[in-house]
């Protein structure tokens, strides 16, 4: 049997203000790392839902995003010759949304309206809602005739004045007024993050005569390389991709964000491990004599190694938990909503960090091998305390 | 007396600093009988401690033999020689070395431990020992809440709760008052006589050394003088 565990729980609050100090680097470190894994894992869920392989974005040709593609109504016609095209059940007429898009700004929510955001405004015809299946409106939708929009809910948490009944002004020259007159859900994709119009509409007010993009469902069973090849073949001569492709694109300068931050958490590890052998070592050094009666009445080296990494492993937990609980503090108080500005978009991505069991369990797993690792060196030391001149030590 | 519980043969302990061999022990002989009390004396740097710790099995020889009980010492391997140690030695040291964070019950079950044995068990084997030393009031004390002597009486219960034949005990006395030490003293005295241990006591102090029943003179390495303490002044220093 090992040492007793309160033995080693004890002796983590003898050097009570060095113990604080580690408990505090390990919080900081457990509360990033956590911190990071729910925006991940959140990102990645938004992502999620814009990987439909059979949904197919068109962009002029050239063009890298929908906010510097301009696609001429003629050149849009030609998509109608693709056999591949799904078609409504009811109406026959083929699954294609022409777009426009334009970035607009508004004031963020979580401070206070100091700092501004863009946000992406997409016209769109009654056939995008068939095309974009996520997209669920919760309410009214806008009129084909009235200067009306709707609004994705993850915009309105974030930014102001997107609440229904509140004007945006909207048009070359921001003198059109527009009213929000309901909201949509996007399965938290992307398009959560957008504000949509009627597309004559919004053409007519920022003087457009392209659409920007235009969004087709292929048939079942289609294949969209096929459908790429034609659509970027001599005929047709536009660009297309999946939208799991574009959002992939998109997305770089976020996946640049996240690995930073992981830089940072491997960083701060690094700060934690040497936090923790630096405790250790001194745990180590002032109870020399104490590992020395312990060899002497019959503990093995192995048993004194195990029970100051189990210490260590004590400490790690005290501040994983306590990081927890200021990564969760955090986004309480500072709001769980995340905004990231997208690499050619130009506007930004909102969503919610929602940190799960399997985030907090994997930040506190690694936290605990972190203090495995800080613990091992001094723990080495202390099983090899030389007995005989440790207990003659005055 | 009992068999031969102790067999120093041709013991010779060299330590080296800077690579010069620094002479410990001598070619010592020794031998023990088991129930024996015999007190080491000699000058600092006589090599008492480091005897004590060659039978001990802290340390092992440099040349010849140790023999404690069954066991060849200088021929069992480290790990063999802790769990030897755990089974049949207890240690009582001058500074106590009790854990400051346990108390005195827990300081005293850390023997146990390393033992197969309920909870229960255990439990009984603390209450006991503390009975034996008189601090069965004192379960729950910090060592910190304890005087000097009731530190060491804890740490003598630590030693004899596993029942080990032999207990080393080194200057147990040394950083305690006149009064204390005779308690201290005379505890030992009744582990010896009353419990059959067989004991090891090394002391500067020809007070402490008049509670055994047999004085070893070590000096520079060597025994110069082993003898029996007249039973009128161990009797004496019993009834102290």
């Amino acid at each position: 049997m090992a040492l007793p565990i309160s033995y080693h729980w004890r002796n983590l609050f003898v050097r009570k203000t060095t113990t604080l100090l580690t408990v505090l680097v390990i919080a900081a470190v457990v509360g990033v790392f956590a911190w990071m894994l729910g925006f991940a894992a959140s990102l990645d869920r938004s992502l999620s839902q814009a990987r439909d392989e059979t949904k197919l974005l068109v962009l002029k040709r050239g063009a890298t995003a929908e906010t510097n593609s301009a696609l001429p109504v003629d050149e849009y016609n030609n998509l109608n010759q693709l056999d591949d095209i799904a078609r409504d059940p009811t109406t026959n007429e083929p699954l294609l949304s022409p777009e426009m898009m334009v970035q607009i700004s508004r004031p963020r929510v979580r401070d206070g309206g100091k700092t501004w955001g863009n946000i992406a405004l997409r016209g769109v015809t009654e056939a995008a809602f068939k095309v974009h299946r996520t997209v669920q409106p919760t309410g009214r939708v806008f009129s084909a005739g009235a200067q009306e929009v709707i609004v994705g809910v993850a915009a309105a948490q974030q930014f102001s004045g997107l609440n229904i009944g509140d004007t945006l002004e909207l048009g070359y020259g921001n003198n059109r007024h527009y009213t929000v007159v309901g909201y949509f859900t996007a399965d938290k994709g992307p398009a959560e993050s957008e504000v949509w119009g009627y597309l004559p509409s919004l053409m007519n007010a920022y003087n457009r005569t392209m659409y920007s993009s235009a969004s087709l469902r292929l048939k079942g069973g289609a294949d969209p390389k096929k459908v790429i090849e034609l659509i970027e073949g001599p005929k047709i001569q536009l660009s297309a991709q999946t939208e799991a492709q574009y959002w992939q694109t998109q997305s770089a300068s976020i996946n640049t964000y996240l690995r930073i931050t992981k830089v940072l958490v491997a960083v701060m590890c690094l700060a934690a491990i040497f936090s923790i052998a630096n405790t250790m070592f001194s745990m180590v050094a002032g109870r020399t004599r104490e590992i020395a009666m312990l060899r002497t009445i019959g503990f093995s080296r192995g048993q004194i190694l195990s029970g100051f990494v189990l210490e260590s492993v004590f400490l790690s937990i005290l501040g994983g938990l306590l990081g927890c609980v200021g990564c969760i503090a955090w986004l309480y108080v500072m709001g769980n909503t995340k905004d990231m500005f997208g690499s050619s978009t130009f506007t930004t991505l909102a969503f919610e960090i929602h940190l799960t069991p399997t985030n907090l369990t994997c930040a506190l797993g690694s936290v605990i091998v972190v203090g495995v690792i800080g613990a091992w060196i001094p723990a080495m030391r202390a099983s090899r305390v030389a007995v005989v001149t440790a207990l003659r030590e005055p | 007396m009992g068999a031969v519980e102790i067999e120093l043969k041709d013991v010779r302990k060299v330590y080296y600093k800077d690579r010069i061999e620094i002479p410990v022990l001598e070619g010592l002989n020794l031998t023990v009988s088991a129930g024996e009390f015999v007190v080491l004396m000699g000058p600092s740097g006589s090599g008492k401690s480091t005897l004590l710790h060659l039978i001990g099995g802290l340390d092992s020889p440099t040349s010849g033999s140790v023999r404690v009980g069954d066991a060849q010492l200088e021929r069992m391997t480290e790990r063999e020689l802790t769990s030897w140690r755990s089974r049949h030695v207890g240690f009582i040291f001058q500074m106590y070395h009790l854990v400051p964070v346990l108390t005195a019950a827990q300081n005293i079950e850390l023997p146990l431990l390393l033992f197969r044995m309920s909870a229960a068990e255990r439990r009984q084997r603390v209450k006991t020992a503390l009975g034996v030393v008189g601090l069965s009031d004192r379960m729950d004390h910090r060592p910190n809440q304890l005087s000097g002597g009731q530190e060491q009486r804890v740490a003598i219960a630590r030693a004899i709760v596993t029942d080990p034949r032999l207990i080393l005990a080194d200057e147990p006395t040394g950083d305690l008052d006149a009064k204390t030490s005779e308690e201290i003293l005379e505890l030992l005295n009744v582990l010896n006589t009353e419990f059959g241990k067989t004991i090891l006591l090394v002391t500067h102090d020809p007070r402490a050394a008049a509670h055994g029943q047999r004085q070893l003179h070590l000096d520079k390495g060597a025994f110069y003088r082993d003898e029996a303490v007249p039973p009128r002044t161990a009797a004496v220093a019993a009834s102290r």
